[in-house]
């Protein structure tokens, strides 16, 4: 795993790998170089002996083997180590080629003595043929093992299940046609060498079909690949042609080693029918090149915009990337992006949908887009389906525009999410005719993905808002928070608690005291209608009116004229307040009462259990005498253990799972009950009684309780 | 449990042009089903028809927020000499509307019969 992540050219932590490697490299390279110093050596001694050592030759083609797949394990390493493209190894292979053929002009001018031939046996005259055998002989042999190397990389590029059999027969059989020939004797041959040669020869033919990179390179890589592809083909066409005459130079790799020469022969074969294959068929791509470089360009367009999908949120950017990638995808030559309002609203102008352009001036998109009744924009509207108008000049449909110089041809394609239309893409092109067929289902396949990265960032955007909004809310919940009393006073007479719960975030409800003086407090509960942030603007506003004018008008109904006066003018008509208002006089246990369409207030004394219920009015339903005329005062003395209870609606409307009400008869059935507790315990009870009774359904309307419990005398 | 449904009918009086139009409220009537009546007051303004009888017979609850919305047309129905009445309220329906002081806006009758004569009367 390490190792193959090390050749993905991952920079960190492969570290101690990278030196390992290098360390088996160097010792590959070195050991079969001293393996190949020894078979020398061997071949030195054993020229001056007369046969009859099989033993030492068997171990000398022991040493062979084993040198050769050392040299294998280097090349390997050292080609893994450098990615290359496939025009560079075909370039690589030719250059191998090259280099072979160098090597045996050199050796074939040197003034050698060569071979002499006895018995089927070869001969060195001296020392320097032995040197000279061993050093093409290992040329030879790298070049055939870099070629074989190279070639199986090509093979392998978008190989199918086929490919890596056929490969595997491949080698087999070259090197079952090397090993036949492991006891011959160098001018000897063998019918298993020539049937296995000649099956060589078939898989050979075989895998050279597998031509697949070729089809991907681009244009100009395929020119580049063409040379080196006939470079390499008539290089390994003459080492063909040199290793299968009887001359010197394959007398050298035969008296070296037979099987080598084999494996150089079929290697050299390989190369040359794999290359001339390569050449004839890049030639035959040659044609469809450029149109597979554009087709390339719109695939990585394509694949661009659907990473632009994911990554770009404004959309602004995303417009202007659009329309851009409009221009490269069909050559266009000109192109923009207009993006319908959501919900058939209109926008403020109407070019305010055209939120990118290219290569176009705005007068000729206002005229294209509205300059006439019938424009191709209302068409695309009602059809909804791409509109190609081929001779702008000369179409019916585009007669408005045909004073426009430079759009002979027009595309518009419409965009489309879940059936609905929510903008539309526009491409031009100077020339009439411009935009053949796969030009159109291009720009259709794009103007999906388009669509996709449109939503995308609309969503992004809503979400934002989203997040936006709900920030706000909290901080309108803390302000809200702020505006009902963080603590009530404390009396020796009276003892005073209360709760208040929005359902949402912020909501209606409201209760507030004031101090008259020492001992005259004024209690208000109250209850905008509606729920949420509407009536949470309006719960401050009844905050502010409370707290100016409680302290002007002493007597409860006179303050609910007047407040009603202050919030009517700015009230929506179909919103109103309950509210209810006591001022208790702490000393006396006087309670002055009036309501204004609010809950009763629950009244327990020991002889009396009872909704305490002066007519009145809601604030905000009628002004001035209408509703003066309804309030009313009630006065109440209240005596030691009273309770009073003030509440909103959240109370008595709570439900329970089968949708009853809580109810008037259980409020006051719970607050008798407990009526000799504290107030504090009074109001949690009250609290944990619609609690339960709602069966944890939670609360489904702002709730608020106040509890007043006399303590004096 | 929060299902409402509003439904019209009409009552005609022999020989009398001026048709009461009435409307049967049916179920829950909240922040969430408000839109429905009063789209059925739009409609009914709309046309033209201004002599409105809501019967609230099969009307289980009303909140603030249904209340708000007889407020919302009460005005431009009388503007055009015609009338909101409100008649068959259960007495938890009618207590919601009474702890309002809704009864001092609105002509509320115990039967539907009594609603319609008085829109007679008025013609």
């Amino acid at each position: 795993m390490i190792k193959r992540l090390c050749r993905q050219n991952v920079p960190l932590g492969c570290g101690a790998d990278h030196s390992d490697m290098r360390i088996k490299k160097i010792l590959f390279a070195v050991g079969s170089a001293v393996l190949f110093v020894i078979v020398f050596v061997i071949d030195a001694i054993l020229k001056n002996i007369e046969g009859g050592l099989d033993g030492i030759l068997f171990v000398r083609l022991l040493l062979v083997a084993v040198a050769f797949v050392f040299l294998y394990f280097y090349v390997d390493s050292k080609i893994k180590e450098s990615e290359r493209s496939q025009v560079q190894r075909l370039g690589a292979s030719s250059v191998w080629a090259g280099i072979l053929i160098g090597a045996y002009i050199v050796v074939s001018i040197l003034p050698l003595n060569w071979f002499e031939s006895r018995d089927l046996q070869l001969y060195p005259r001296d020392y320097l043929t032995i040197l000279f055998s061993t050093l093409l002989s290992v040329i030879s042999g790298l070049a055939a093992i870099v070629t074989v190397r190279h070639v199986k990389d090509m093979l392998f590029y978008k190989r199918t299940r086929g490919t890596k059999r056929n490969f595997v027969l491949l080698l087999v059989v070259m090197f079952g046609a090397a090993a036949a020939t492991y006891n011959l004797r160098p001018l000897e041959t063998s019918l298993a060498k020539t049937i296995l040669f000649t099956l060589a020869i078939l898989f050979i033919i075989i895998n050279s079909f597998r031509l697949s990179w070729i089809a991907y390179l681009s244009r100009r890589e395929k020119i580049y690949a063409m040379v080196y592809a006939l470079l390499a083909f008539f290089g390994f066409m003459a080492i063909n042609i040199i290793l299968s005459e009887m001359s010197s130079l394959t007398k050298a790799l035969l008296y070296f080693n037979y099987p080598l020469y084999i494996f150089v022969q079929l290697s050299a074969l390989f190369g040359s029918v794999y290359f001339g294959m390569a050449f004839i068929s890049t030639l035959f791509h040659l044609p469809t090149a450029a149109a597979f470089d554009r087709k390339q360009n719109e695939v990585s367009s394509l694949h661009n915009l659907s990473r632009l999908i994911t990554q770009v949120f404004d959309f602004n950017d995303l417009a202007k990337t659009v329309t851009k990638m409009t221009l490269e995808v069909c050559e266009a030559s000109s192109a923009w992006l207009e993006v319908l309002p959501a919900d058939g609203k209109q926008y403020d102008h109407k070019l305010d949908g055209i939120i990118s352009q290219h290569n176009i001036e705005p007068e000729n998109v206002e005229q294209i887009l509205f300059g006439g009744e019938h424009t191709v924009r209302s068409l695309v509207l009602s059809s909804k389906k791409i509109l190609l108008v081929d001779n702008v000049k000369n179409d019916r449909r585009t007669s408005y525009i045909s004073n426009i110089k430079d759009v002979g041809t027009l595309l518009v394609v419409p965009l489309i999410s879940h059936d609905e239309l929510i903008g539309i893409l526009y491409a031009t092109k100077e020339i009439d005719h411009g935009f053949e067929e796969d030009d159109v289902n291009i720009v259709s396949g794009f103007a999906d993905h388009v669509t996709i990265a449109i939503e995308n960032a609309k969503l992004f955007k809503k979400s934002l808002e989203k997040e936006r909004l709900q920030r706000e809310l909290l901080i309108a919940q803390e302000m809200q928070k702020r505006l009902i009393p963080q603590t009530l006073p404390l009396f020796k007479s009276v003892d005073m608690k209360a709760v208040s719960a929005p359902a949402l975030e912020v909501g209606g409800d409201y209760y507030d005291i004031v101090m008259f003086d020492d001992y005259r407090v004024g209690i208000v509960i109250g209850d905008v209608s509606g729920k949420g942030v509407g009536a949470a603007f309006y719960m401050a506003e009844v905050k502010g009116i409370f707290q100016s004018l409680s302290k002007i008008y002493s007597s409860p109904k006179q303050f609910l004229v007047k407040a009603n006066e202050a919030l009517i003018s700015s009230i929506d008509k179909r919103s109103f307040i309950s509210l209810i208002y006591a001022i208790l006089d702490t000393r006396t246990g006087e309670l002055i009462l009036s309501r204004a369409g609010h809950c009763p207030m629950l009244y327990i004394s020991s002889d009396k259990k009872e909704y305490v219920k002066p007519t009145g009015m809601g604030l905000g339903l009628r002004a001035g005498k209408l509703f003066e005329e309804t309030i009313e005062e009630h006065n109440i003395r209240m005596k030691k253990g009273d309770v009073c209870v003030f509440y909103t609606d959240g109370v008595t409307e709570s439900r329970s799972s089968d949708g009853e009400e809580f109810g008037y008869e259980r409020l006051l059935e719970l607050v008798s009950r407990h009526r000799s507790r504290t107030s504090d315990e009074i109001k949690e009870e009250i609290i944990q009684g619609v609690w339960n009774y709602t069966d944890e359904h939670g609360y489904d309307d702002d709730l608020t309780v106040f509890v007043l419990k006399w303590q004096g005398d | 449990m929060s299902d409402f449904k509003v439904s019209f009918r009409e009552n005609s009086p022999q020989g009398v042009s001026n048709k009461v139009h009435i409307m049967d409220l049916k179920g829950y009537l909240d922040a969430h089903t408000t839109p429905h009546l009063e789209e059925a007051f739009e409609k009914l303004i709309a046309e033209k028809k201004y002599n409105i009888l809501v019967n609230c017979r099969d009307l289980s609850y009303i909140s603030s927020a249904g209340l708000g919305v007889f407020m919302a047309f009460i005005e431009e129905v009388r503007m055009n000499k015609g009338d909101i009445k409100l008649s068959n309220m259960s007495p938890k329906v009618f207590n919601i509307f009474d702890l309002l002081g809704f009864p001092m806006l609105y002509e509320i009758f115990k039967d539907e019969g009594e609603a319609i004569k008085k829109f007679e009367a008025k013609t």
